[in-house]
């Protein structure tokens, strides 16, 4: 932490400070400082805009144990407009296509520049417990989850053995 | 060899503590120019009510930069600034002036820092500190009053988050507040209505002036209050892009600010706490210590005896009782360090700031043959300052 803290700074002082930079910054550091139950984010490398998270599948779901990585992906004008959220490590879910991405309504049109990362990454967890059939992305994993939960939960903890552990 | 003199003088530095500030005041009157204490003392001494008054007419007339300085060392000790004693280290390597100033006031404690593990605090050298701390805001207290005590107050976090901007999440920069309650600063507020729509960026609510926003005075002005070194960086940024020559000065407040937002956003435990206080106290030492004021003092002697102006100088540093001439030939020998040319306000408000001290040790001090002569020394003192004052004013005038 103290390593990708200092790279940053410097990063920060060697450009101009961008008023996105200095908020995604500022999120990193409340990020370290104050980590939302089970997820982690961090930048990827020197590139403040480029982060990997990971959230651990909440217990008491099909996706209990895994270890979900996703890549997060800031616009210039963040936060007026919202990260690209992307899941890197396959999952068995009707809001997540195979591709990763995600059907979350706060980063889409809901976005709001009042909400954080550590916001967007508690919401991304909370559909692990709580799936939306009703705005798919995955409609044939939809209609599983609303037609036959038990056999929905049983691939999706099969697919969090095979992707995510 | 300088530090040798430690011992020696940071006793004496203390009770200069409230002086700056009793100056700073000064300014809205004549009457306020001399705290009840000082007046009685100088009663006592026998000044004349001239000398006082030409003394406190040329400090009056000046001290903008005095009033800044008071202004800083205020702020300095009200936000509770932070971070790793390493970073605290960088910014005080950066600016020139500090570097001798953390030699002369941090005493023994700032070589102990040093030697420490960095991020580690030592419970001794805390506890240390906080008596210290504890002692330098009683004095301040007499004088600046309840402002000084902002930076104890516990929800000083809680207030942070509450004045933050969800946009920006640093501390509101003229807040402007949504018919639906909610505050942010007024830019990101006017960027978040044209680029996200006139919704309120935390409830959604419809906000119909989104473009036309007024800032919420009572609002900025609570803010303004309770974070001013926050405030001050906010506005030093604003205008940093353009200048160049505020570069020494600027980035440093900024730097220490954000990583005070940054670090005590929350408070993770109690060594945040402490780590921050310790902080806190060290900056005080580091520039706004009125440590700084004497050397500056003597550095400006040190020039005004190179001007051929030595012996009118000279008896303020002897009353200062302080053998000085290492630090001023060490000083010299640093182009860099000497920032600013000396000019006839700050010898004057200085030399009172010197006297004032002399009167407040000379009626603490335990011995009376001690205390009369310092007495007679600083009587003396006072009427070349003023005299010297005065000349020097019309001088000035004249060319």
């Amino acid at each position: 932490m103290t390593t990708s803290s200092a790279s940053t700074s410097t990063w920060v002082s060697t450009t101009s400070v961008s008023s996105s930079g200095k908020r995604i910054q500022r999120e990193m550091v409340e990020l370290n400082m104050d980590p939302p139950p089970d997820c982690s984010a961090g930048p990827k490398g020197d590139n403040l805009y480029h982060w990997v998270a990971t959230i651990i599948g909440p217990p008491g779901t099909p996706y209990q144990g895994g270890i979900y990585f996703l890549d997060i992906t800031f616009p210039g004008d963040y936060p007026f407009k919202p990260p690209k959220i992307v899941f890197r490590t396959r999952v068995f879910h009707c809001n997540v296509d195979s591709s990763g991405n995600v059907s979350l309504e706060i980063v889409k049109d809901g976005w709001s520049p009042a909400l954080t990362i550590t916001k967007v990454l508690l919401a991304i967890r909370s559909i692990f417990t709580k799936p939306d059939p009703y705005n798919p992305l995955v409609p044939s994993i939809a209609h599983l989850y609303l037609a036959d939960k038990v056999k929905h939960d049983e691939l999706a903890s099969e697919w969090t053995m095979r992707f995510a552990k | 060899m300088v530090r040798e003199e430690e011992p020696k003088q940071s006793p004496k530095t203390q009770p200069r503590e409230s002086n700056p500030v009793e100056i700073g005041s000064g300014p809205s009157g004549n009457s306020l120019m001399f705290s009840p204490r000082f007046k009685s003392a100088a009663a006592m001494a026998g000044w004349d009510e001239e000398s006082l008054l030409i003394a406190s007419l040329v400090v009056d007339d000046t001290p903008e930069q005095d009033i800044k300085q008071k202004k800083r060392s205020v702020f300095r000790s009200k936000t509770p600034p932070t971070n790793s004693s390493r970073r605290k280290r960088r910014v005080q390597r950066k600016s020139p002036v500090s570097i001798p100033v953390a030699v002369l006031d941090l005493d023994s404690e700032e070589t102990t820092k040093e030697e420490s593990v960095k991020e580690k605090v030592e419970p001794e050298i805390v506890v240390v500190n906080e008596e210290k701390k504890t002692g330098e805001y009683e004095k301040m207290g007499e004088s600046s009053g309840a402002s000084c005590s902002s930076s104890n107050l516990p929800c000083m976090d809680k207030l942070r988050d509450e004045l933050s901007c969800a946009i920006c999440l640093e501390i509101c920069f003229e807040p402007s507040t949504t018919p639906c309650g909610h505050s942010f600063c007024k830019k990101c507020l006017r960027s978040a209505a044209d680029k996200c729509g006139k919704r309120c960026p935390k409830c959604r609510q419809l906000m119909s002036n989104g473009r036309s926003c007024t800032v919420n005075t009572v609002l900025w002005n609570t803010i303004q209050l309770l974070f001013p070194q926050e405030v001050e960086a906010r506005k030093a940024a604003g205008a940093l892009n353009s200048r160049e020559e505020g570069e020494r000065e600027i980035p440093d407040k900024a730097f220490s600010s954000s990583n005070s937002r940054n670090q005590s956003r929350r408070v993770s435990g109690r060594d945040v706490a402490v780590r921050r206080r310790r902080v806190v106290l060290s900056q005080d030492d580091d520039e706004d210590d009125p440590a700084p004021l004497a050397i500056r003092l003597q550095m400006r002697e040190a020039e005004n005896q190179n001007r051929g102006l030595g012996s009118l100088a000279r008896p303020v540093r002897i009353s200062s009782g302080r053998e000085i001439r290492p630090i001023i030939s060490s000083r010299d020998a640093n182009p860099t360090s000497s920032r600013r040319v000396p000019n006839q306000h700050e010898d004057a408000a200085l030399a009172l700031r010197l006297q004032r001290e002399e009167f407040m040790e000379a009626f603490r001090g335990t011995s009376s043959d001690q205390s009369s002569a310092s007495l007679s020394l600083a009587r003396a003192n006072l009427r070349a300052m003023a005299s010297r004052a005065t000349n020097r004013g019309a001088a000035t005038r004249f060319m």
